[in-house]
């Protein structure tokens, strides 16, 4: 498993496509001469960002490793990269760190951990193949292999350097998410942990931050496969300068979720406003449009994930939010407002997504039912219960039938169907949605129980940018952009059609860490 | 020699610009501009009734007659006896008319002080300017943070530091919790008796920026709102009055 040099940067090699590349090469040399140096730029003609852009003629300071985003990836990038020599410095464009990663679930896929849990708990095998097979699975194929291998093998490190040298404490369970055949999430309450461990690594290691800054445009001569990405624009406040890379510029700046018309133009059926989103509202897509504009491919930009059980009415992702993604290893319920299961608790998030959107608009929302004693196993704490239900997000009952009148279910329903499913755990045998049954999902036999509303909200996207193993941005001709990396939500080709629930952390965090130690090394 | 000229062509454009509004002005009302620079005959003729009550008697009727005794506070440190900020205020719009170099002398891009008086508060050129008279006409009356500020008497440099304060320049958090911390404090006083993390100064975001919501120059907002939608926070400055 060991040794697959991911961290090994390979040259770009001339390929095939040297004759329209050298075209493409020969028509921007031509402007160049005629005009004295114009920037590559692929935007639409017509567009504000197509405007010519000459180069700049100076450069306002020079940065080794410009990483854009303060995400998992961003500082994981940032840290790795520091640690590695490099003066790394990063970018982020709203007033607070963290992006979508610091309002993040906080759960984070490997099959072991330095605390051994799963082994500890008694829950099963799992190995980093079984999780990069579960990976490939869950994105029906469609993930590229290599890409699935570095983050399986990748994620346990990286989980460990979180704790070891950042400080993150996870919580001291793992879980079974849907589209896992093992108990390898782990959970840490909030992808805060995480974002202030990076932070912490990558500032006690002399990275720095400057908020409040905008990428506005990616500098590179031309599309010459040996042209390398040259600098970039950034407009903090009124100010716009320009800053030169040294060694390496990391887009780490996240999905498009909330980039209406990105999303509505790849996947028309989510057109529109309408549509609750996760996201913070600076996941927008613009460094994907910059990064193509000097080159960049880009892939499977159609795959957008919903998460199945945000906050039916805001779409916020918050703590009670996440009981319906950590509990089906434990035995939660998932009902329809009939009172009656309407998949297997153990599914996709894509599928359980569109099972609630089979039902149609008067099936808003689902419910996930779950017991008391499932609350730590799941990675919870008792207040975050309290607090779900002082918010209303929760309702208590001592008996399901009680929680089905609080919630506003039919109880004769609900009392038949929980009494049916724990039939099933018994027996070891889901005959109605075949779910696999294993020995730590408990049966709702003693109360207090709980009921949670869910829907689906755009949470995550799973195309963007085209990168390698060594997380290289790769070229519309297939040749590496030399000094140009990417990591975390802005590639694409990871998850492929789907991406499993708590894959996004291990994804951001190896990748991150990838991009940011082949930067530093010029 | 043509940067030279331009210069001298600039400044005498930029006074005929400054001087022409003030000269038509004067018919009717009391305001008229002082001339030569520095002098306030032109508007306050009996100069005596604009001074505090129980100020001693000053002789002349310039800003000379004051500089005597009322320093610039060039260094930030607000001296005793400075000259106080709510001078601008009634000079400046909206209430005032007179332009920045009717009392300060300005040499774009070297020096910016006061008339009569050495010393210089920065080298603004001629950009730096417009911004700071943006900047200046917002804190007099945009009914943002800054001119809740200026009601209070505060200036530039009780916030920003010593010196001219630059395009890229901000407020870190020391500086406003100087008179509005500990933070602590603030967490206290904001805290909702019925969900206490719904506490914007004790937000799931952690350590950030007074000025992620509370923005010295534009409008505040509480970007709590930008997701949770429904906790209908309010802040002040949120709007022009």
């Amino acid at each position: 498993m060991k040794g697959n040099d991911q961290d090994e940067v390979k040259a770009g090699n001339a390929g095939g496509n040297v004759g329209r590349r050298s075209f493409l090469k020969g028509a921007l040399a031509v402007g160049a001469v005629a005009t004295g140096g114009f920037a590559l730029n692929m935007a639409v003609p017509g567009l504000a960002e197509a405007a010519k852009r000459p180069l700049p003629k100076k450069w306002d300071e020079t940065i080794d490793v410009v990483v854009i985003g303060s995400g998992f990836a961003g500082w994981s990038a940032a840290a790795q990269a520091a640690i590695g020599g490099a003066k790394a410095v990063v970018i982020e464009k709203m007033p607070t760190y963290g992006g979508n990663s610091i309002i993040n679930g906080g759960v984070y896929a490997s099959y072991d951990d330095k605390f051994h849990y799963r082994q500890k708990m008694g829950l099963g095998d799992d190995s980093p193949e079984l999780h990069m097979q579960d990976t490939l699975k869950g994105g029906d194929f469609f993930s590229i292999p290599a890409l699935a291998k570095v983050l399986a093998e990748g994620a346990t490190d990286g989980l460990n350097w979180m704790i070891d040298d950042g400080g993150a404490v996870i919580r001291p369970t793992v879980v079974r998410a849907g589209g896992h055949s093992a108990y390898r999430t782990h959970a840490a309450g909030i992808g805060k942990v995480y974002v202030d461990a990076l932070k912490r690594i990558a500032e006690k290691n002399g990275a720095q931050i400057r908020l409040n800054t905008a990428v506005t445009w990616i500098w590179r001569a031309d599309a010459d496969p040996k042209s390398p990405v040259l600098g970039v624009e950034v407009k903090s406040g009124r100010k716009i300068s320009n800053i030169k890379v040294g060694k390496g510029l990391i887009l780490a700046s996240g999905g498009f979720s909330r980039d209406v018309k990105m999303r509505g133009d790849h996947y028309p059926f989510l057109s529109g406003e309408n549509w609750n989103c996760t996201n913070h509202p600076g996941a927008t897509g613009e460094m994907i449009r910059f990064a193509q504009s000097v080159g960049a491919d880009t892939l499977q930009m159609n795959y957008i994930q919903l998460y199945p059980y945000a906050d039916p009415e805001t779409g916020i992702l918050d703590t009670p939010a996440l009981i319906p993604f950590n509990g089906p290893g434990n035995g939660i319920v998932y009902v329809t407002k009939q009172g009656k299961r309407f998949i297997s608790e153990l599914a996709r998030r894509d599928h359980v997504s569109f099972a609630q959107i089979g039902l149609g608009p008067q099936g808003k929302p689902t419910y996930t039912i779950f017991g008391d004693d499932m609350v730590e196993k799941m990675g919870f704490t008792k207040g975050e219960i309290e607090a779900g239900l002082k918010k209303g997000r929760l309702v208590v009952g001592n008996t399901i039938a009680e929680v089905a009148q609080k919630a506003g279910l039919p109880q004769d329903a609900l009392v038949e169907t929980i009494d049916k499913h724990n039939k099933y755990l018994a027996e070891g045998k889901d005959p109605e949605f075949n779910k696999p049954i294993t020995k730590a999902m408990l049966p709702m036999t003693k109360g207090p129980f709980y009921a949670v509303a869910q829907w689906p909200a755009i949470h995550h996207t799973m195309g963007g940018l085209r990168i390698n193993e060594h997380a290289q941005v790769i070229d519309i001709f297939g040749e590496v952009i030399p000094k140009l990396y990417a990591a975390g939500e802005v590639t694409g080709g990871v998850h492929g059609t789907n991406r499993l629930g708590s894959n996004a952390i291990p994804d951001c965090v190896v990748f991150g860490r990838v991009a940011g130690r082949n930067a530093a090394k010029g | 020699m043509f940067v030279m000229k331009r210069v001298v062509v600039i400044a005498i454009a930029a006074a005929v610009l400054f001087c022409l509004p003030l000269l038509t002005a004067g018919g009717g009302t009391a305001l008229a501009a002082p001339s030569p620079k520095g002098s306030c005959k032109g508007c306050h003729a009996d100069f005596a009734s604009v001074l505090p009550k129980g100020h001693p008697a000053v002789k002349g009727t310039g800003l000379a007659a004051c500089s005597s005794c009322h320093a610039p506070d060039l260094a930030a440190k607000k001296p005793e006896n400075a000259y106080s900020v709510r001078m601008h205020r009634a000079h400046i719009p909206p209430k005032g008319k007179l332009e920045c170099t009717a009392c300060h002398s300005w040499v774009p891009g070297k020096s910016f002080g006061l008339i009569g008086r050495k010393g210089s508060f920065g080298k603004p050129d001629k950009e730096q300017m417009e911004l700071l008279k943006e900047i200046f006409a917002s804190w007099a009356s945009s009914g943002y943070t800054d001119s809740l500020h200026a009601e209070a008497g505060i200036a530039c440099s009780q916030c920003h530091g010593k010196g001219l304060p630059t395009f890229d320049d901000t407020v870190e958090n020391a500086g406003c919790l100087k008179c509005h911390g500990p933070m602590e404090e603030l967490a206290k006083k904001t805290e909702p008796k019925e969900f206490k993390d719904r506490n914007p100064h004790k937000s799931h975001l952690g350590d950030i920026a007074c000025t992620v919501c509370h923005k010295g120059h534009m409008e505040s907002k509480v970007y709590c709102l930008d997701c949770h939608k429904q906790f209908g926070m309010k802040i002040q400055g949120a709007a022009k009055k």
